[in-house]
Parts: C-alpha cells; sequence; structure tokens
C-alpha cells in the first residue's frame, strides 16, 4: 500500500474591508516563519510588498526574501491550488509545505471552506488548517451589528485576530471579546496592534485536522462549554436542572443576527447510524444556519472516539481518532448557529439518533477561561 | 336603492344557496361586486346593494353551492387528447392502429406529426417487429408518428420519428429505458420503452409541434370541461414548462375560468418530459398569475398497486416474476425525500407526494416529520396524494404531521381498479382502501381529486356519491359496497370537495366557501342534493357556474 501523501495545510485568512488583513497579510510575509508558504493573495499591489520582492518569475508569483513564495488567485481558486501543487511537482515552483490564503474581504467564507472540504483533487493534496479572521477594534462591533456576513466570518474564525488595538480604550476592547465570545467561543482571540502577529499564533492550527490533534478538539469543546455556560447564566442552577427554554434565548444579544453557540454532553456510546442520519438530517435541513459543528463521539462498538464537523451543510467524513484525550468518555457536540436552539438539537437527537434526553446535559460551568494571547511579534 | 359606487355588478337570489359556511349554512341571495362576495343574507337584505346597473338572477328556488375544488388533475392531457390526438381503444392490434394513423395521415397537414393513442400494453410484443414499423410507415405518408400507450410509460413511433429524434440501431438503451429491436432481426421496431419514450417525445417538443396557441386552446377545452361539472379551482399534478406558460397566457388574456394551482415535478417524471426541479422552479414567479399559483412541487415516491410498483409494507401475492416476497420499493429513501422536501419549504413551496402503497405512505409521513422535527411549525400544506392504502398507525399522523389526504382518483367503491389490486394483494387486504372517514375523524384535511385523465371523466358527482355510499355510482358491482365503514355524510363531503380542498390548495380564504370578501365562484345545481337519496346525487347536473361572477358555464 503506498504511504498516504502528506496533505499541505490551507490556512484561510478573511476579515471585513477595513479590518486590517491587509495590514496583518503583510506583516505576516515578512517573517521567517513564512518560509515553505505558498500565499495565495488577491493582489500584489494591495499587500505592499514590492521592496521584500527577490524574484518575480512571472505576473503572477513572486518569491520573497524570506522564502515565501507569494501568487496572485487568477480565476477559480481550485484551479489555482491544482496549477500551484502541478508546478510544484514538475520543479517550477520551490517545495512548499503550507498554504496561506487570503479572501476577498466581503467574501462569505462558508463557500471556500466547502470547495476545500468537498473537491476531491483538493481533499488529494490539501487539508484545511483554520480559519483565521481579523475584526477591526474600532469598527468591529458596528461591523458585526450591521453586517450578517461578518457575523458569520466569526462564527467560522479558529483564531480571531482584533487589530488597531491602540485605537481603542480596555473597556471597549473588553466589551468586543465578550462579544466575539458569546458569538464564537471556541476561537482564540489575539489582540494586535500594527497588523503584528507572530506567523506560529496562526499557522499551524490544526484543528481541521482531528488526527493531529485529539486534544484540541476537547480543549475547543471546553472552552465553548465554559463560555456558552457563563454566557446563558447558568450559575444559578446546575446541570440538570437548567432545562427551561428561558435559557436558550439568553445568550446572544440583538445586533449577533441570531448567531450563538452552545454544547452538549452525551452520556454513554452512540449508535453511528442513527447517529449519522441524524447529522444529515441536521446538515441537509438546517445547514444554512449551522455555521461551525464539531464533535468528539463515543461511537457504540469502537474504543477510538470519532470526530466530525462541518461548515453549514458540508461535513468533513468523520475520522477516527488514536485514543481518547480524555479519561471519560463523553460524546461532546459543539455548535455555533444561528437561530438554532439547543432544545431542537436535544429533541432531534432523542427522536432520531435513539439518544434519550436523560442523556444528555448541557455542561457544567468549569470557569470561563480564555485562551487569549497579546503578540507583539 | 344603492348608489352605483356601491351597487353590486350582480344579485344571485331566490335560492336555496349552501355557503359550507358553518356560520351561516343556508341564504337565499348573496351580491356579488367586482368578482367579490359583498353581502349574503335573505332576497330582501340585498336592497341595500341594488342599484341601476345591477344585474339580477332569479334562481327560481334551485340549490347552489361554491364552486367545487379537484386537489388532482392533469389539466393539459385531457384537452390535448380531444383537440389534437388520433384516438382509438387500447384493444387495436397493428392492423386497426396503422388504419387509424392513415385516415389521420391523409388530413394531416404535409410533414406534420401524428400523435395519437392509446394502445394496450398486451400489445408490446405484436408491435415490437420490423414487419409491424414496416406497416406503420406505410401507412404514415411522410408523417411523424408517436403513439402513446395507456399506460403513457411507452411508445410505438415510425421511423420518420426514430429519424427525427436521431435513433438508429447503433443507438444505446437510455438509463431505466430500452429501445425496442425486433427479436428476430435485431432492427428497429419504433417501441420505446420508459425512458426511451423520452427521446421522440422532446423531439416532438423540439419540432415545435404544440404551439402556444394549440396549448392555450387544450387547457381552454379541459377548463370548460370542468366548469361544467361545477369545478372551478384545480391543482395540476405535474405542471411541465408548456402547461405553466399556457395557464399563465390564458390568465393575461383574462380567458382562465378557474383557479389553477400547480405542482411542479421536482424530479422529471417517467412519462412527462422537460425542466423539473430547480430549473423549472426558477420559473416559478414568470409563470405566476392573477389565478396561476405554481406553489407546489410533485414528488413520485412509488408507482400503482395493479402493477405491483407500488411500495407496501407486506408482500404482494406471489406470482413467477416477482417471487414470493416482493413489497415493491420507493423511488428515494426517507433521507432523499428529507431533503426535497426541506429544499422546497425554504423556497417556500409545499410538496405533493404520490404515495399509491402504504409502505410509501409511511415514509412519506416520516420525512415530513424529520422536516417538521428540525423546521418547527410551517403554513404549507403537503400532501400525501393518492392517500388509499394506509396503516391503522398512520392515519393520526396526518393530522398531527399537518399532511393533507389527496383523495384522488374518485373510486372508493368498488370498480376494475379494486379487482386489480384483489389480484394484486389478496381481497381483504386490497378492500382496506380508502378510509376517508378515519382520515376525517382523527383530524385530516382531506381533500377529493379526479387525477383525470387516470379516470375518463373529472364528474366530482360520481366522486361526492361515492363517498358517501361507498358503492358504485354507475350500478356496476351492484349491491357492493367497499368498506362501508368508512362513508362519510353528505356535508362532509361537500367540505372535502370545496373549503377543505381550498385549504389544501393554500386558497382558503379566496375560495371554498361563500363568504363576504370571497371569489363569487358559485355552481347552481340542478338539484337540492340534500334532499334526494344518495344514490341519486351522480346524478346531479350544474345549471350553471359562475367564476368570479361571471358566468363561465350554462347548461343548454
Amino acid at each position: 500500500m503506498a504511504a498516504r501523501p502528506t496533505l499541505v495545510p490551507i490556512t484561510v485568512l478573511t476579515g471585513f474591508l477595513g479590518s486590517g488583513k491587509t495590514t496583518t497579510l503583510n506583516h505576516l510575509l515578512r517573517q521567517d516563519g513564512l518560509r515553505g508558504t505558498i500565499a495565495i493573495v488577491n493582489e500584489f499591489g494591495e499587500v505592499g510588498i514590492d521592496h521584500l520582492l527577490i524574484e518575480t518569475t512571472e505576473e503572477r508569483f513572486a518569491l520573497l526574501d524570506n522564502g515565501c513564495v507569494c501568487c496572485t488567485v487568477r480565476g477559480d481558486l481550485v484551479d489555482t491550488l491544482k496549477a500551484i501543487a502541478a508546478r510544484r511537482d514538475a520543479g517550477d515552483l520551490p517545495d512548499f509545505d503550507r498554504v496561506l490564503l487570503e479572501t476577498t474581504g466581503l467574501a462569505d467564507p462558508a463557500p471556500v471552506l466547502h470547495t476545500l472540504m468537498v473537491d476531491p483533487a483538493i481533499g488529494a493534496r490539501y487539508r484545511i488548517d483554520g480559519v483565521v479572521v481579523t475584526v477591526d477594534a474600532v469598527n468591529g462591533a458596528a461591523t458585526l451589528a450591521t453586517y450578517p456576513e461578518a457575523v458569520k466570518q466569526v462564527g467560522v474564525a479558529d483564531r480571531l485576530l482584533i487589530t488597531k488595538t491602540d485605537l481603542v480604550d480596555e473597556t471597549r476592547l473588553r466589551t468586543l471579546r465578550a462579544r466575539l465570545t458569546a458569538v464564537n467561543p471556541t476561537a482564540d482571540l489575539i489582540a494586535i496592534r500594527d497588523g503584528k502577529v507572530a506567523a506560529a499564533a496562526v499557522l499551524d492550527i490544526g484543528l481541521f485536522d482531528p488526527a493531529a490533534r485529539s486534544a484540541d478538539v476537547v480543549a475547543w469543546f471546553e472552552r465553548a462549554a465554559a463560555a456558552s455556560a457563563g454566557a446563558h447564566h447558568h450559575d444559578h442552577c446546575a446541570g440538570d436542572a437548567c432545562d427551561h427554554p428561558a435559557h436558550d434565548h439568553a445568550a446572544h444579544g440583538p445586533d449577533d443576527h441570531g448567531v450563538h453557540s452552545f454544547s452538549l454532553l452525551i452520556d454513554g456510546p452512540v449508535e453511528w447510524e442513527p447517529f449519522a442520519r441524524w447529522l444529515d438530517y441536521v446538515a441537509s435541513l438546517r445547514g444554512e444556519d449551522l455555521l461551525r459543528f464539531k464533535g468528539i463521539v463515543n461511537v457504540a462498538g469502537k474504543s477510538e472516539p470519532v470526530v466530525v464537523h462541518g461548515v453549514q451543510h458540508v461535513f468533513h467524513p468523520p475520522k477516527d481518532l488514536a485514543g481518547w484525550p480524555t479519561p471519560e468518555h463523553h460524546t461532546r457536540l459543539v455548535f455555533i448557529v444561528r437561530d438554532i436552539e439547543p432544545s431542537l438539537i436535544e429533541r432531534t437527537l432523542g427522536k432520531f439518533a435513539s439518544i434519550d434526553a436523560n442523556r444528555i446535559r448541557r455542561p457544567p460551568r468549569e470557569g470561563a477561561v480564555h485562551h487569549d494571547h497579546l503578540t507583539t511579534a | 336603492m344603492a348608489r352605483d359606487a356601491e351597487a353590486a355588478d350582480v344579485i344571485i337570489g331566490n335560492g336555496r344557496i349552501y355557503t359550507v359556511d358553518r356560520a351561516r349554512p343556508w341564504v337565499s341571495a348573496l351580491a356579488v361586486k367586482a368578482g367579490r362576495i359583498i353581502a349574503l343574507g335573505g332576497d330582501a337584505e340585498m336592497k341595500a346593494v341594488t342599484g341601476a346597473g345591477t344585474r339580477v338572477v332569479d334562481l327560481g328556488g334551485s340549490m347552489a353551492m361554491p364552486g367545487i375544488v379537484d386537489v388532482h388533475t392533469h389539466i393539459m392531457m385531457g384537452g390535448q387528447a380531444e383537440l389534437y390526438e388520433t384516438r382509438f381503444p387500447s384493444t387495436l392490434g397493428v392492423a386497426e392502429i396503422c388504419a387509424r394513423v392513415a385516415q389521420a395521415a391523409s388530413n394531416a397537414v404535409e410533414g406534420s406529426w401524428i400523435v395519437g393513442g392509446q394502445w394496450g400494453v398486451e400489445q408490446l410484443a405484436n408491435l415490437n417487429t420490423a414487419a409491424a414499423l414496416a406497416a406503420l410507415d406505410a401507412a404514415s405518408g411522410d408523417h411523424p408518428v408517436l403513439l402513446r400507450d395507456e399506460t403513457y410509460h411507452n411508445r410505438w413511433v415510425n421511423s420518420a420519428a426514430l429519424r427525427i429524434a436521431g435513433v438508429t440501431r447503433d443507438t444505446a438503451d437510455p438509463d431505466k429505458g430500452e429501445i425496442g429491436r425486433d427479436p428476430a432481426s435485431g432492427a428497429l421496431t419504433g417501441v420505446m420503452i420508459e425512458a426511451a419514450s423520452g427521446i421522440v417525445e422532446r423531439a416532438l417538443a423540439a419540432s415545435g409541434h404544440y404551439t402556444d396557441a394549440m396549448d392555450r386552446a387544450a387547457l381552454s377545452q379541459s377548463i370548460a370541461v370542468l366548469n361544467s361539472f361545477g369545478v372551478t379551482a384545480f391543482l395540476d399534478a405535474a405542471s411541465m414548462q408548456p402547461i405553466l406558460a399556457a395557464l399563465k397566457q390564458l390568465d393575461d388574456r383574462g380567458e382562465l375560468t378557474a383557479w389553477a394551482v400547480a405542482a411542479m415535478p421536482a424530479i422529471e417524471p417517467s412519462f412527462m418530459f422537460g425542466l423539473a426541479g430547480d430549473e423549472l422552479f426558477a420559473l416559478r414567479e414568470t409563470y405566476r398569475g392573477a389565478h396561476v399559483r405554481p406553489d407546489y412541487a410533485k414528488i413520485f415516491l412509488d408507482g400503482v398497486p395493479g402493477a405491483k410498483t407500488a411500495a407496501f409494507h407486506d408482500a404482494y401475492t406471489p406470482d413467477p416474476i416477482h417471487g414470493c416476497c416482493f413489497r415493491g420499493a420507493t423511488m428515494l429513501t426517507v433521507p432523499d425525500l428529507v431533503r426535497l422536501v426541506g429544499k422546497c419549504e425554504r423556497q417556500n413551496i409545499a410538496v405533493k407526494i404520490h404515495c399509491a402503497g402504504d409502505a410509501a405512505v409511511s415514509q412519506a409521513l416520516d420525512a415530513v416529520d424529520v422536516v417538521r422535527s428540525f423546521n418547527g411549525p410551517t403554513a404549507l400544506v403537503h400532501h400525501i396524494a393518492h392517500a388509499s392504502y394506509i396503516r391503522t398507525s398512520d392515519i393520526p399522523r396526518f393530522a398531527q404531521l399537518g399532511v393533507a389526504a389527496d383523495l384522488s382518483p374518485i373510486i372508493w367503491y368498488p370498480t376494475v381498479f379494486l379487482e386489480a389490486h384483489k389480484m394484486a394483494m389478496g381481497e381483504e387486504r386490497a378492500t382496506r382502501f380508502w378510509p376517508n372517514r378515519s382520515l376525517h375523524e382523527s383530524g385530516a384535511l382531506i381533500g377529493g381529486g379526479s387525477d383525470w385523465p387516470v379516470i375518463p371523466n373529472p364528474d366530482p358527482w360520481d366522486g361526492i356519491e361515492g363517498m358517501v355510499t361507498r358503492q358504485n355510482p354507475k350500478g356496476d358491482f351492484a349491491g357492493v359496497a367497499l368498506w362501508p365503514e368508512q362513508a362519510l355524510d353528505l356535508a362532509t363531503v361537500i367540505e372535502t370537495y370545496t373549503i377543505s380542498a381550498a385549504r389544501m390548495l393554500g386558497l382558503g380564504r379566496t375560495i371554498g366557501s361563500l363568504e363576504i370578501g370571497k371569489s363569487a365562484d358559485i355552481i347552481v345545481l340542478d338539484r337540492n342534493v340534500f334532499e334526494i337519496p344518495a344514490t341519486d346525487i351522480a346524478e346531479t347536473r350544474v345549471i350553471t357556474t359562475f367564476f368570479e361572477g361571471r358566468v363561465v358555464y350554462q347548461r343548454d
């Protein structure tokens, strides 16, 4: 059997217009950490890398002095990714082991992720590493309030870079952080200034490669659990007692376009077939509202857990982990959704996935620890 | 006397008008302005809305009631067959069919297509020879010929039609279809089975044989037939693009004399050809009109019990072809159906799902159950078409899930269909057919439909009598009733054909009963159906049909 080729991780960088995405990209492109990376950008001119160029092989490709190859996207993203893989194979491009992909500011990130997830030609060569989203500390709150697409970008993020933090005071920053955490508690928040972020903080996130980072899935869940427990004001009642519907509406504010998150714990093993059917139903009926879904599942008859995750209606094929990263083997599900209440998920799990309500718990609060960084690369 | 601005256009009075409004079931008069009912009550009460220009219609004590709603018809087929097709009975053999074609060819415009039918399936072996094709070619002159069978699933065409369609000896059979070849020589025979029919049907459509004007005339012909039976609203149960186009054109010309709700196939049917699914849904707003509502999708989940293509929980009677344990199968899985229904709901389209067997009914209900569980309540009313064989445990699910039962065709009494079903599954199961009363008492919305031309004419009075008596109104199978416990009273049956059917079509606020603000779709009958023996209901004749206050049918 031929060895499975190493898949090249793709980091998707997105963010609304004016959110500091280009400045951040420009800063990243100067770093030594970008050696071996091929950066796919919208336009060279925008990024302002002229002085970094050591060689421009042709209009679309440029080699930077830090060993990063920069290329502009032309036409279809899939074609571009296929072309660069073919050129590397032919020796036309230096070897690369990572891709940093800039998307346009107005873009809904979901279709790009879907393309990367479902195109077989892409899947044979690449995997998604993570989604990095820039949010501007000055205008971010207003942008989120005005544009549902911006909330969607935040919803699918693995890393949220809060830019221009030098231009706002602590209170304002804290409010924005709370806001972002309410929408997407699973993302790392990183406050930056002048676009300065260390390549290591945004590359090799590995969240879309469950086999590599099983513990990260649990960490994702723990954070979501902590944040949603806090946001749901569960303090006054514990665990199973907190079942009444009023809790379903507490998490999200009026400006989040209905986007919020929650997580569920399931006791005991899960029968795979009905669970997979339930996933199919969620994806086909509520996919539009399912910004991000991730789960680590204790499948009946298997000693290893299975990781499932999806962006809207598109799900990655489920993957077996090498082993449980935690001593207890609960199924953990994390949802970042628009207008889907936890009660609907609980009810339908019971009805279609053969999981009784008394096996489903909203995780107890475990202290709202947030993995914040303030990097000054 | 009212001032002209407030005066009614028409007052219909001195009648026994059954309103189907439970708050006020009977009135003697009503007033109509701009096609809508503006007053109901006693004749004396109409004075307030009578003006100088008001026309008064004296019913002379006749019974009137709301126009009837047919929840399931194929509106183009009847008119097209009557106006443009060479009709012959399914008993004809090769020589007789060729004689009919030769006669049609002598009258047809040079080079034009000859379309006709319907040959019997038992003729298939006789038609499927090179010699039969040679005979057909000799009879057809320079005309391409396309003849449909009685099931609408298969065709017999001549060599000119094969040529136009680009079919040669080397053409491979399409998926789910077969191009007929002479068993001896392998030469083409002109027989086209199932999906192969589409190759020639598409060539016929592409030839421009049916012009817009012909399609409009065919629809007008069919709707005139409906109007003559008192039908003023219908759902077309497989609306291909030419049907939508013709409905819209008629409506824009002010010539559409019934409310037309269209169910666009979600997947191209096996017997009609052209755009379906998203491509067809995309044209919805283009074809929407004042009276045209393309707000439904049609999904075929199984076939028919007689041919053992319907999906049942229990096996059919054993036979040499299907063996001992054949249950039929659905064409889609529950997850497939969930995806389709979900897609339709996202576009605010309700679905009509063809389910002839009880397993198909269960699966359709299962799928709607999934969709409701995830999507929550909806104003859309999904239909299970031909809700006839239903497991007892499924009956309450119709009301629970808000799924309406489309009771069509109107054969809830002993017929030759039932005899075929007895052959297929044994008498006991076959006669647990059409649990109309159980559905009604469970709270399900039920509506009457004809499925014309599956039955030869769309006369609702035949169905209304049968739903009350459970006996064959024509006197066939005398003295035999089909599951008589499932009979319903006449008032309920009339609701089934009016207000309930209107609600099923999403038109419950506009039609289906005579109330202020509703469309003045009114029919005048030759008898008071509440005062005659139930066995005479099918004899009821419509004297006058008003559509929006306008006479669209008057019996001679």
